[in-house]
């Protein structure tokens, strides 16, 4: 019977196998080996198992893939003991016809006794000498090297030599490579080179044309400013004679109109002077003082006598009427005589009152205009024919009084 | 065992930085489709083999058809130095053939690379403005410059960066501004590149010249240039030792002074007797520069009587190879002798 089987057995056959199991204490093994031929197929636990027979170990094609060799579930002990003896039958069988009997059971009397034949005797005995023998390596000592090797020489010897020139010629030989060495290399660099002079013939080739190109536009712009500045000048020149000829014109034209007028205004004073003089802006001041204060004073004098002449005479009439009335009142049997000559008085001294006030409004407005001083004279006459009258009827009035 | 029989291929290329080609046609899909991997060292291999393709101009012209520029572009902000640093590499290296500069000019790379200006790595830089130097010498890549904005932080850029790279950017900025003038003067060029007018390195020192005179051969750009008090300096360079200063001084002189005020200040900067050095001189490139220059002085009068005793110095330049000398010297004698 194996060994109880450890329940780490039943894994998974995908893993790799793995054994482990508690530690237990070794069985009982007996002192002596058993007897070389006792060992029967009795059903004993089985101590120590033929390691070749062992399940366990897995035989045949180290890389074959295996399962292990029991499956999942956990074998009774009874279907492996059936396996074993399955397995042990097929062997005796096998080897059953090779395998001569034993020898055959003593005759009577006679009794088998083991004995040597060989040419060296053996003792035998119970105890089995037993030689401890012990081997160790010596500690940390490598394994020495393994001694050369020289097989020995087996054969014939044989020897051969290369001339020159035989196997090939060099000079011919080195020649591709060396042209293919060389030929990349140069290529190579010339490409650089070509780069960099293409980049180089690029620059000078500007630079040369911006050099051109600068020289043209300085130039360019030289002759933009000269063009500039003669315009300008020019521009100047001409505003300052255009300005010149037109203080010239102004000067002219000044000239011309300082003359005309100088011409028109010769005869101004003169006329001027005259026309002032005929309109009196020039009087003889005594004459003008005569003509606005002496005369108007004369006149208010002259007005102011002739109102009292007139008072008078009104006071006259007046007085006539009265007398007059009083005797034509007393002479009121004479009527005709005394109404005639009432009327006939009565109008003359209204008509000689209108009159003498119109002369004296004539005479205020002679006073303020020169001109009409003849007038004054003649109106003056006229009222002294009145005055004369006046004075006429004055005297008949006073002759008229002195009568009565 | 070596064999004596030569191989018909070439051998093998085993660096093993470079990725594997693809035979014929091939070679360059295959390597198009490698730049797009996720992996690292992939995409550095595949630069490394596109870096030696790209010397060849046909295999330029498949690159583009094929559409690599779209992933050059998108690489060119990658995080890795390495492949930033390749990336520039390959395209400064189309953009030294045409197919490659016209390329680059349709796919608008110019303002992609513009996020590199500014890049830590110094080879990336400096291979960005290689980029930028090349296409500015096409007028239309020269357009492309300006109009992807890059005057203004270029013209920043003098004062900070190394010396090579100062001198490609001198060169792109001449390029440039040869087209347009107005970004440039916004942001002080001016004053800028007459602190490089001093500069130790003489190449620095003609290359600025070169984009003053550029500057000042535009209208806009002549003010600018008397006002901040060039002319001086540049009268000064035309003693410097190196020809190229000389020539490049002389053609700045040549634009400034057809501004009255830029002539004024000339004279007082006494140039007559240094350009008239240069003009005897039989072999000087700064020849034709100088005489022009000397014609716009000869249009002011004390210059034209300073000049009427040096006329035989003008008259030995008639006897020049170069045609364009002679009529500058025939228009300089005769600016110099006529009488108002």
């Amino acid at each position: 019977m194996l060994p109880a089987r450890p329940p780490e057995l039943t894994v998974a056959p995908a893993l790799p196998y793995t054994y482990s199991s508690q530690p237990r204490s070794l069985l009982a093994r007996p002192k002596y080996r058993a007897p070389p031929g006792a060992a029967e197929p009795e059903k004993q636990p089985v101590c120590y198992g033929n390691i070749m027979r062992d399940p366990r170990v897995a035989r045949g094609h180290a890389l074959a893939i295996r399962l292990l060799p029991q499956s999942t579930q956990p074998n009774p002990p009874e279907v492996q003991k059936e396996k074993s003896a399955q397995k042990k039958a097929l062997v005796r069988k096998r080897t059953k016809e090779p395998i001569r009997p034993g020898t055959p059971e003593p005759v009577e009397g006679r009794e088998h006794v083991y004995v040597q034949t060989e040419l060296y005797l053996e003792e035998i005995c119970d105890r089995i000498v037993e030689v401890d023998g012990e081997c160790q390596t010596d500690e940390f000592l490598d394994r020495p090297p393994t001694p050369l090797f020289i097989p020995a020489k087996t054969g014939k010897d044989i020897a051969t030599q290369i001339e020159e020139g035989e196997l090939f010629d060099f000079d011919i030989e080195v020649k591709p490579i060396l042209e293919v060495l060389i030929g990349k290399t140069v290529e190579q660099a010339l490409l650089e080179v070509m780069e960099e002079e293409e980049l180089a013939q690029l620059r000078a080739h500007q630079r040369a044309f911006i050099e051109l190109r600068n020289a043209e536009f300085a130039e360019l712009q030289r002759l933009e400013e000269q063009d500039r500045r003669i315009r300008e000048e020019k521009e100047r020149r001409r505003l300052e004679h255009l300005e010149k000829l037109r203080k010239q014109k102004e000067t002219t034209e000044k000239i011309a109109a300082r003359a005309f007028a100088k011409r028109y205004l010769a005869d101004l004073i003169p006329s001027v002077f005259s026309n002032l003089y005929d309109s009196g802006f020039f009087y003889d001041p005594i004459e003008r003082d005569i003509e606005t204060k002496f005369l108007p004073w004369l006149m208010s004098e002259v007005e102011e006598t002739l109102q009292k002449k007139v008072l008078g005479r009104t006071m006259l009439d007046s007085l006539i009427r009265t007398v007059v009335e009083k005797r034509l009142d007393s002479f009121s049997c004479q009527p005709l005589h005394g109404q005639t000559e009432a009327p006939a008085k009565e109008p003359r001294p209204t008509d000689a009152a209108p009159q003498v006030s119109g002369g004296t409004d004539a005479a205020d407005q002679l006073v303020t205009e020169k001109e009409e001083t003849d007038q004054l004279v003649a109106e003056e006459q006229p009222s002294d024919p009145i005055s004369s009258q006046l004075e006429e009827s004055d005297q008949a009035g006073t002759q008229d009084l002195e009568t009565e | 065992m070596a064999q004596p029989r030569i191989s018909a291929y070439l051998p093998p290329d085993i660096d093993p930085t470079k990725a594997a080609l693809a035979f014929g046609r091939r070679a360059l899909p295959k390597l198009n489709e490698e730049l797009q991997s996720a992996e690292l060292l992939t995409q550095q291999r595949a630069l490394m083999a596109l870096c030696d393709l790209v010397h060849d101009p046909e295999k330029v012209y498949q690159a583009i058809e094929i559409g690599f520029l779209d992933n050059l572009k998108t690489l060119l902000g990658h995080p890795d130095n390495t492949v930033r640093q390749k990336t520039t590499e390959v395209l400064h290296l189309m953009s030294t053939h045409s197919v490659g500069r016209w390329g680059l000019i349709q796919n608008g790379v110019i303002s992609a690379l513009t996020g590199l200006l500014d890049d830590p790595v110094d080879i990336c830089r400096k291979n960005t403005h290689q980029i930028f130097d090349m296409m500015a010498k096409l007028p239309e890549g020269a357009a492309g410059v300006l109009q992807a904005g890059l005057i203004p932080p270029l013209v920043l850029k003098l004062q900070t960066e190394l010396e090579e790279i100062l001198e490609l950017i001198l060169d792109t900025l001449s390029n440039c501004l040869r087209m347009e003038v107005s970004e440039a003067l916004a942001t002080g060029a001016v004053g800028a590149l007459k602190e490089k007018l001093t500069h130790p390195s003489a190449a620095i020192r003609s290359k600025a010249a070169q984009v003053l005179s550029e500057i000042s051969s535009h209208p806009e750009g002549k003010l600018p240039v008397c006002d901040e008090e060039v002319i001086p300096v540049l009268v000064s360079l035309l003693e410097d030792l190196d020809p190229a200063v000389q020539a490049s001084a002389a053609g700045a002189l040549m634009f400034a002074l057809v501004t009255p005020q830029g002539r004024s200040s000339a004279m007082a900067a006494a140039a007559i007797p240094p350009l008239l050095k240069l003009v005897a001189e039989e072999t000087s490139k700064a020849r034709l520069n100088a005489i022009k220059a000397l014609t716009l002085l000869a249009e002011l009068p004390e210059g034209r009587e300073t000049l009427l005793d040096h006329t035989d110095t003008f008259r030995e330049c008639l006897d020049d190879p170069q045609q364009v000398v002679t009529r500058a010297a025939q228009s300089a004698i005769r600016a110099i002798e006529w009488k108002p």
